[in-house]
């Protein structure tokens, strides 16, 4: 299979033109890990088919604008919690109403104990042809802390099911920086992923978000903290291993073989537009946002009704979106092209920046070489502080 | 009423050894207060009550008594000021008073300040009635503390009158003793007016309320009459007593104690122990012992939110009207902005200022740590007084530094003796005096540096013997010291509200404690940035705050860039909020959380 990409997609850079994206929530879970704040519920199997029908329902009477869809993501939650079937009714929603691009990147998450080589099959047939598998770690006491409920084997047997199966990309998720993680299962998880060959890795530093069960297990002393100056370990042995390997991070926390970055990814750091379906799914249409009730009863019930499942709303003015798509932009290692960012942004945002984005390059934080902005290595994981200074 | 027939007294006691409810029982006794009016705690509500503006201040209560000799007596009652950092204030009130109870809880014993009290009422030559009250109380033990009070004062145990205030049992043979033992006074009716300020205060609507004792000569209502240490003019517009509702009276005369209202607009008009003549004929020689309210505490006091520097600058002026021992003057600091260093009798007296401020202005305030006053010898001949650390000249150019010294007063139990001399000698103390009360209880008494007290001192003591110990103090000048001013630097840039003066041996523990006090409290930066204690360009004590490894957003969940945004955005308010010290960003919370004094510095 060979398909012509357009110039500049799948390379993971900066996107002059970042095409459209669509995006869908599945927001169920089996069994929900305790650091996840997602949108996502267990025990909810009963909305499965209602859901499904209101996906299909909102998505066939989106009014907005309609362009070919550059890449679709389905996300979660775990959507192979539903059928291949169903995930491919709603494919086929958004192919009716915006198209999808030839060639365009479909991309499924996928939990490994939801899947086997019949049901990868019924997703290429529905037309995914990229899944994400969430592996975390390599390392049974790893796993098991994180509340993860697969053996360390099925995250690696699932992407072997889905290439033949015929999915054409895959990806595997890691987590690093836990507490319970040391230097070693860290090392021994990058070591298993490498001996799997995917196409792209995620590996996102451990995260305490306010809510989780997590937070409070940290809260109340019974966990240690994450510790940065760990993670930041962590993420440097990711770097040296990962490039070792030929992978190349072309954002935070992405790291792709050539030509297979993830473009909906992109699509993102780019300030692309994209519409979002589902429970408390996102949109971005030209520097207006909204986002959608996040409760999956709440959501079928709006549908159902024929009323607006939106449950909020912000409209940037251009000052502001350029400065966001600027800070966006800054997590992909190969910045902001100046020239590009001008002719979609203006000249206004960069300009009024001068002092500070030379000041930054001082610092040794900005590299503007070669007609970019860009972070310098050093300054990868302080991307905050970058941001802060910038906005 | 004629002078043979006047009494004027004190009652010295430690907080809750009965001095309240030994009033309500004199007010009782004399019929100043009927039996219907009659409510505990009298006096102390009344002045309650003045503080939400109904009456004034009970700082002196006639009380008519008719005695055994079937004579009448006007009996005063002035209020002293109950606490450490107002010696002066105390002894003007007893020097207003003929002779003195001396209040002891007989379960406690007599107390440090207590002490100090009864040291001033002997040195004033008053008159001395030694009372142990609560003998009611099971766990009293009267004898026991007799035998102290007795060798204290240098009677018989005998002679020390054994009463409970609250049952009354033994007041009325105390209200015989006033008038048998306290002399009257001895003014001259016929000189020129000369009453004595012992209390004076500020009313938003009367102006200044001068509470006094007119030793010679008379004082009428609306005569001119003189402050002599103020040199102000004005005219009394009215004169009265306190019974203890407040009553305006025509004339008081030599001996009588009451109130003066003048119209005057500020307390440092018509201060205490300032004495008033008359306008027309005015009296040569003012009554001996006025001084000058001299602050003995300096600290910065800033407000935490920038925009409330006028609000503050209002609310000194205000309680300066009420306060004349405070001062102030505006100073400004890289760290905390725009404030004021203030100057305080004492610790507590900065601290009542602090909760006044904070309460009745409705401000939140961070105040450095305190100082004391240094003079400071320059080579050459000149001295300078320096009451902000960083106003210390440079090493070189110093001959040498005078710090104050006060004698402090310490009443413990024995068994504590170790602990409490350790404590003293750590901070410079000198023994100068150890007095058995009894066997069970010490007075020790040192010189110290104030600068050592105004630390932290009073809650050591206090933990180490268990709360039993109590403390007074008072100047007794100048000393020489080998001080050192210990600078604390951030990048090495100077933080001068962390500038201190201290004795060169406890420089080092001063400068570990606050590089590693701060190393804690200042967030990581994008480099490494070293937090250094130095003298003068000596470093004496390092740390550092390793630069900041990882700060960023792991991932976008579902394209929510508004929440990351918002992420950053807080992120970049909190940038605006934070001090900049040089290329080092520093949360003003850190500041205040590094100036805490309740933590403790090392001093070994």
């Amino acid at each position: 299979m060979s398909v012509v990409v357009a110039r500049g997609r799948k390379t993971g850079e900066w996107l002059a033109d970042p095409g459209f994206g669509v995006y869908v929530h599945i927001p169920f879970c089996r069994h929900r890990c305790n650091y996840c704040d997602f949108n996502t519920y267990e025990g909810l199997d009963a909305l499965h088919g209602p859901y499904v029908d209101a996906l299909v329902a909102e998505i066939r009477s989106w009014d907005g604008v309609r362009r070919p869809a550059t890449s679709v993501f389905i996300g979660g939650g775990t959507p192979t919690l539903l059928a291949p079937r169903d995930l491919g009714r709603v494919l086929d929603a958004v192919d009716e109403v915006f198209g999808i691009a030839p060639g365009a990147e479909v991309t499924v998450e996928a939990n490994p104990e939801t899947v086997d080589r019949p049901r990868f099959e019924g997703l290429v047939a529905a037309g995914v042809n990229r899944v994400s598998v969430g592996m975390q770690s390599a390392v049974p006491h790893v796993l098991k802390a994180l509340g993860r409920t697969h053996d360390p084997r099925a995250p690696l047997d699932a992407i072997d099911a889905a290439r033949a199966a015929g999915i054409g990309e895959v990806n595997l998720d890691l987590i690093y920086g836990s507490p319970w993680e040391t230097a070693e299962d860290w090392r021994q998880s990058l070591a298993t992923v490498s001996a799997a060959c995917p196409d792209h890795v995620s590996a996102y530093a451990l995260t305490v978000e306010e809510g989780t069960p997590l937070h409070t297990l940290v809260a109340t002393g019974r966990v240690p903290d994450v510790d940065p100056d760990t993670q930041a370990a962590r993420f440097e042995v990711a770097q040296r291993e990962l490039a070792e390997q030929g992978y190349h991070r072309y954002e935070v926390s992405n790291w792709s073989r050539p030509g297979r970055a993830s473009d909906h990814n992109v699509l993102y750091w780019s300030a692309g537009n994209y519409v979002g379906f589902g429970a408390g799914a996102h949109s971005h249409i030209d520097g207006h946002r909204w986002w959608t009730t996040r409760l999956p009863r709440d959501y079928i019930d709006a549908v159902t009704a024929g009323a607006s499942t939106v449950a909020g709303d912000e409209s940037l003015d251009p000052e502001a979106r350029a400065a966001e798509a600027l800070v966006l932009g800054l997590r992909l290692a190969s910045g902001v092209p100046v020239e590009d960012f001008a002719n979609r942004f203006g000249d206004g945002c960069l300009e009024q920046r001068r002092a500070r984005l030379d000041e930054l390059e001082g610092l040794g934080l900005l590299d503007l070489a070669d007609g970019r902005i860009r972070l310098t290595p050093a300054a990868t994981l302080v991307g905050n502080e970058v941001a802060a200074r910038l906005l | 009423m004629d002078q043979q027939h006047q009494r004027a007294i004190a009652v010295i006691a430690h907080i809750d050894h009965g001095k309240s409810t030994l009033s309500d029982r004199l007010l009782q006794l004399t019929g100043t207060v009927s039996e219907r009016d009659m409510r505990e705690q009298y006096l102390d509500k009344m002045d309650l009550e003045r503080e939400r503006g109904i009456t004034i201040k009970a700082a002196a209560v006639r009380m008519t008594y008719r005695a055994a000799d079937g004579l009448d007596y006007e009996i005063n009652l002035i209020d002293t000021p109950g606490h450490v950092d107002f010696g002066y204030e105390v002894s003007r009130s007893l020097a207003a008073c003929d002779g003195v109870l001396l209040l002891v809880d007989a379960a406690q014993g007599i107390e440090a300040q207590t002490l100090t009290n009864l040291y001033l009422a002997v040195d004033a030559g008053l008159e001395i009635i030694p009372v142990l009250n609560k003998i009611d109380l099971p766990a009293a033990q009267p004898d026991r503390y007799a035998e102290e009070i007795a060798s204290l004062i240098g009677c018989d145990p005998s002679d020390v009158f054994r009463i409970s205030a609250k049952t009354g049992e033994g007041v009325p043979e105390l209200l015989e003793a006033i008038v048998a033992r306290i002399p009257p006074p001895k003014g001259d009716e016929s000189a020129p007016l000369r009453a004595l300020v012992f209390d004076s205060i500020y009313d938003a609507y009367r102006g200044v309320i001068a509470y006094i004792r007119v030793v010679d000569g008379r004082v009428k209502a609306r005569q001119r009459i003189h402050f002599m240490a103020a040199e102000t003019d004005a005219e009394a517009d009215e004169i009265g007593i306190m019974a203890p509702e407040q009553i305006s009276v025509d004339a008081l005369e030599a001996g009588e104690v009451g109130y003066l209202i003048a119209g005057i607009k500020n307390v440092s008009l018509a201060k205490v122990g300032d004495t008033v003549t008359a306008g027309d004929k005015p009296a040569t020689e003012p009554l001996p012992g006025y001084r000058e309210p001299k602050p003995m505490v300096f600290a910065g006091i800033y407000p935490i939110d920038g925009d409330d520097f006028p609000l503050l600058r209002d609310a000194l002026e205000k309680l300066k009207l009420n306060d004349a021992a405070l001062v102030y003057e505006p100073e400004s600091s890289t760290a905390l902005g725009f404030g004021f260093r203030c100057g305080f009798l004492g610790l507590l007296h900065m601290e009542i200022v602090r909760e006044r401020l904070e309460r009745e202005f409705d401000l939140s305030l961070i105040a450095t740590a305190p100082s004391v006053g240094y003079e400071v010898q320059l080579m050459g001949s000149s001295k300078i007084e320096v009451r902000n650390p960083t106003d210390l000249p440079d090493p070189g150019k110093i001959e040498a530094i005078y710090e104050p010294y006060v004698s402090v007063m310490i009443v413990t139990p024995t068994e504590f003796v170790g602990t409490v001399m350790q404590l003293c000698q750590d901070r410079r103390g000198e023994l100068k005096e150890m007095h058995y009360l009894s066997t069970e209880r010490v007075e020790i008494r040192y010189h110290m540096p104030l600068g050592e007290i105004i630390f932290d001192f009073f809650d050591q003591l206090k933990s180490r013997t268990k709360g039993y110990a109590s403390l007074d103090y008072e100047p007794v000048g100048l000393h020489p010291s080998n001080l050192v001013k210990v600078d604390v630097l951030l990048n090495q840039q100077p933080v001068d509200a962390f500038s201190t003066i201290v004795h060169r041996d406890k420089a080092y523990g001063y400068g570990k404690t606050m590089t590693e006090r701060l190393r804690k409290l200042i967030p990581r930066q994008l480099f490494d940035v070293p937090i250094q204690a130095a003298i003068g360009s000596r470093v004496i004590a390092r740390e550092t705050v390793k630069a900041k490894r990882k700060d960023v957003i792991a991932k976008c969940y579902g394209g929510d860039i508004t929440r990351k945004r918002k992420l950053l955005e807080k992120q970049k308010e909190g940038k605006k909020r934070m001090k900049q010290i040089g290329s080092v960003e520093v949360p003003q919370s850190a500041f205040i959380e590094a100036l805490r004094v309740d933590q403790e510095v090392t001093t070994t």
